[in-house]
């Protein structure tokens, strides 16, 4: 007999969503691919890696600044809200 | 040279390490080993301008792979003296090992191109090429012809196999195997890092090379096939035209250095690569006892000061 079915938990707050992720990421590749095309200076190894982290993590921070929220990591142990 | 193979060849080595070093190994380790044969060698290979004079290599094949050159940087010897430096310095077994990894991964890759590398190097300074694809680096043409005749060539192929290498492990790109095993090799720079990224920023850090080595495959092969209009034998090409037999694009001079017959390259190189794995899993065991022992020196300074 299998086991009555849980609701799943919810995410933590602050946890990414796949869909927002995979948004950020492939943006990140679109304006990455296009704009090295025609500047080719972009194709460097600091720049590439960069680019991608400063999409991934700078946009979702950026957001959070303008709503005032912390961008920085939580530091110590995360209360758990339960 | 290789182009986005050395960045996704990082990758294939982290997913396919031996059995007792997974999670163990320090990606970052493999990552600046994999780097830096051509952080060493590269720049000078195609120089800059200033002034409307050129500052480089007179023969950048000749720098880059040769002797004299800065060819010992693409060499397996001065990939060992490395990491007996590393050794030497902070004896860790997981930057140790993990960097000559990702640097036999550099210097056995780069046998394919047309003047490949001294691998017997400081036995014999000949070169070892399987003269898969043309070197290009050249000093009229710099970087945009050298990365237009890889991405028409054999080289571009080269790509796509490590790329679809890393794909076939696609869990190596996963946040769980980032969590589980990369973190875990290298919890100190991971934590120190994530002072100001968090886990979004790292794993997105983690996986910039390989976005970097995908991004600049398509922006390469983009541009010499769609983007550019060159000249060859006085003629004007929509792109650059595909050449995928050896040794090609026939449109490129084919430069070589003095080196061993190709035929015995490829055993040779498979051969070096076991011995590469051999030795890493037999100074592995060996190292234990040496990382502990800097580990603990470590805490009771720590303790101390």
């Amino acid at each position: 007999m299998s086991e009555p079915s849980r609701p799943a938990p919810l995410p933590a707050p602050g946890t990414p969503s796949k869909y927002v992720d995979f948004f950020l990421y492939a943006s990140a590749a679109v304006t990455y691919i296009t704009l090295s095309i025609y500047n080719k200076w972009l194709l460097d190894w600091i720049v590439g890696p960069f680019w991608l982290v400063a999409w991934v993590w700078g946009l979702p921070a950026l957001v959070k600044l303008v709503r005032r929220r912390p961008v920085r990591p939580p530091r110590g142990r995360i209360e758990d809200p339960e | 040279m290789s182009w986005a193979a050395h960045q996704f060849e990082i990758y294939a080595v982290e997913a396919h390490l031996p059995k007792k070093m997974v999670g163990q190994i320090s990606w970052f380790a493999i990552f600046f080993g994999d780097f830096t044969p051509d952080f060493l060698a590269k720049f000078w290979v195609y120089g800059f301008n200033l002034n409307g004079h050129h500052y480089g290599a007179t023969k950048p094949y000749q720098w880059h792979r040769g002797w004299p050159g800065m060819g010992i940087s693409h060499t397996l010897f001065f990939g060992a003296l490395v990491c007996l430096g590393i050794w030497a310095w902070k004896h860790n077994r997981a930057w140790t090992i993990g960097f000559l990894l990702g640097f036999a991964a550099h210097v056995l890759t780069d046998v394919n191109d047309s003047i490949g590398t001294m691998l017997l190097f400081p036995f014999s300074t000949l070169n070892w090429s399987l003269h898969t694809w043309a070197y290009a680096a050249t000093v009229k043409g710099g970087k945009y012809l050298d990365a237009a005749a890889y991405y028409s060539s054999l080289g571009f192929v080269m790509d796509l196999f490590w790329f679809f290498v890393v794909l076939g492990s696609w869990r190596v790109l996963t946040r769980e195997f980032w969590r589980t095993r990369v973190v875990p090799a290298d919890p100190h720079v991971w934590s120190w890092l994530g002072r100001w990224l968090d886990e979004r920023g790292l794993l997105a850090l983690y996986r910039g090379v390989f976005f970097y080595g995908v991004c600049r495959m398509i922006a390469w092969t983009t541009w010499a096939h769609v983007v550019a209009r060159p000249v060859i034998n006085g003629v004007e090409h929509h792109g650059y035209p595909w050449d995928l037999s050896w040794t090609g694009p026939w449109w490129v001079q084919h430069v070589t250095l003095p080196q061993v017959t190709p035929w015995i390259v490829l055993p040779v190189a498979l051969l070096l690569l076991g011995a590469v794995y051999f030795v890493a899993n037999t100074l592995w065991e060996r190292m234990e006892s040496g990382s502990i022992k800097a580990i603990a020196w470590r805490n009771v300074r720590r303790k101390t000061t």
